[in-house]
């Protein structure tokens, strides 16, 4: 095994633990806290916090066309409360947008 | 509820399409920047985590600087700790050892597809774990697709492709909403999510934003009791 391959084996390994334990703390760690008051507070509006921050600067990132998507893909949800359905219309909005008007 | 690991398992292919477009240009850039096709394949299998991998791609030279990749992979992939805690509701009838062999596959992805279903319906970690095993296989699919046909594929983001998550994401926000008093915090996991992209280097956004979001909504409950 050269140099390169350890030191390739080393980093899968490296990153692979502290995913995975961070993962797993994670869990372990909100499991150990009371889930009352202000922790059920915070821990309910993870999912959602979370979310709106890993999607919020992509979108603003893909300008108006990305506004214009989020606002038809709301816009479908409360319509027909389908994700799938949501889903195609986002990608089709940002897609013909790329396409044709940019 | 034995059909949680079906069901997880069908309710992510929707959102495996757009993982495959990922996939197929995280496949085409690891053969571009000279990883070879079974380092590839256990990161897939024991990092499972896209956005990681394309930092390491991105790292990945003739010199491996390993203590700097594994830094800089693990910041990215710090919201695991949060996704983690969130999950602390699904697993509360469970054993350690179901913790410990379902948090594994656990992405983003498939992670918001169950938190989405579990807001109106009850489920098992299975769901969550069906989830994942369909999201390592769509993974490794399409990585190894994208490695072996290399230059031959062209841009997935010129469909849209790889909006199909950020459009599933947002469905899944809007079955999240449960009135007013929800605005204020999102509406600051979003400011400080953009404002923070912008600051600083890397992913930290996403930690953030979700952090200030949520402890928004600790203090403006605590005004209104």
């Amino acid at each position: 095994m050269s140099n390169i391959d350890l030191s390739a084996m080393l980093i899968i390994l490296g990153v692979a633990v502290v995913t995975y334990t961070l993962r797993v703390s994670g869990l372990m760690f909100s499991n150990s806290l009371k889930k009352e008051g202000k922790v059920k507070v915070f821990l309910d509006y993870l999912p959602a916090t979370l979310l709106l921050s890993l999607v919020m600067p992509t979108i603003l990132k893909e300008g108006f066309l990305g506004v214009i998507a989020t606002v038809c893909i709301i816009f479908c949800m409360y319509k027909f409360k389908n994700i799938l359905l949501s889903m195609s219309i986002g990608m089709l909005v940002v897609g013909l947008g790329r396409n044709f008007i940019l | 509820m034995k059909n949680d690991f079906k069901n997880g398992f069908m309710a992510n292919i929707p959102i495996g399409f757009s993982v495959a477009a990922y996939g197929s240009v995280c496949g085409m850039l690891s053969s571009q920047s000279g990883i070879e096709l079974y380092e590839m394949i256990l990161m897939n299998v024991f990092i499972f985590a896209g956005t990681s991998q394309f930092l390491i791609i991105d790292m990945w030279s003739n010199t491996l600087d390993v203590i700097g990749i594994i830094l800089a992979a693990s910041m990215i992939n710090l919201r695991y700790f949060l996704i983690g805690a969130s999950l602390n509701s699904l697993f509360t009838k469970s054993s350690k050892t179901e913790k410990f062999a379902y948090m594994h596959l656990v992405a983003d992805e498939n992670w918001a597809v169950t938190m989405g279903r579990l807001r109106n319906q009850e489920i098992t970690p299975l769901f969550l774990f069906g989830g994942g095993v369909c999201l390592l296989f769509v993974w490794n699919i399409s990585t190894i697709t994208g490695y072996i046909l290399g230059e031959f594929i062209s841009d997935p983001s010129k469909y849209g492709l790889d909006f199909a998550f950020v459009s599933i994401f947002i469905s899944l926000i809007f079955t999240m909403y449960k009135g007013k008093t929800n605005l204020f915090p999102w509406l600051v996991a979003a400011i400080v999510s953009v404002v923070s992209e912008a600051i600083f280097p890397g992913k930290l956004y996403i930690v953030l934003g979700a952090i200030a979001g949520s402890l928004s909504a600790v203090l403006a409950h605590k005004g209104t009791k």
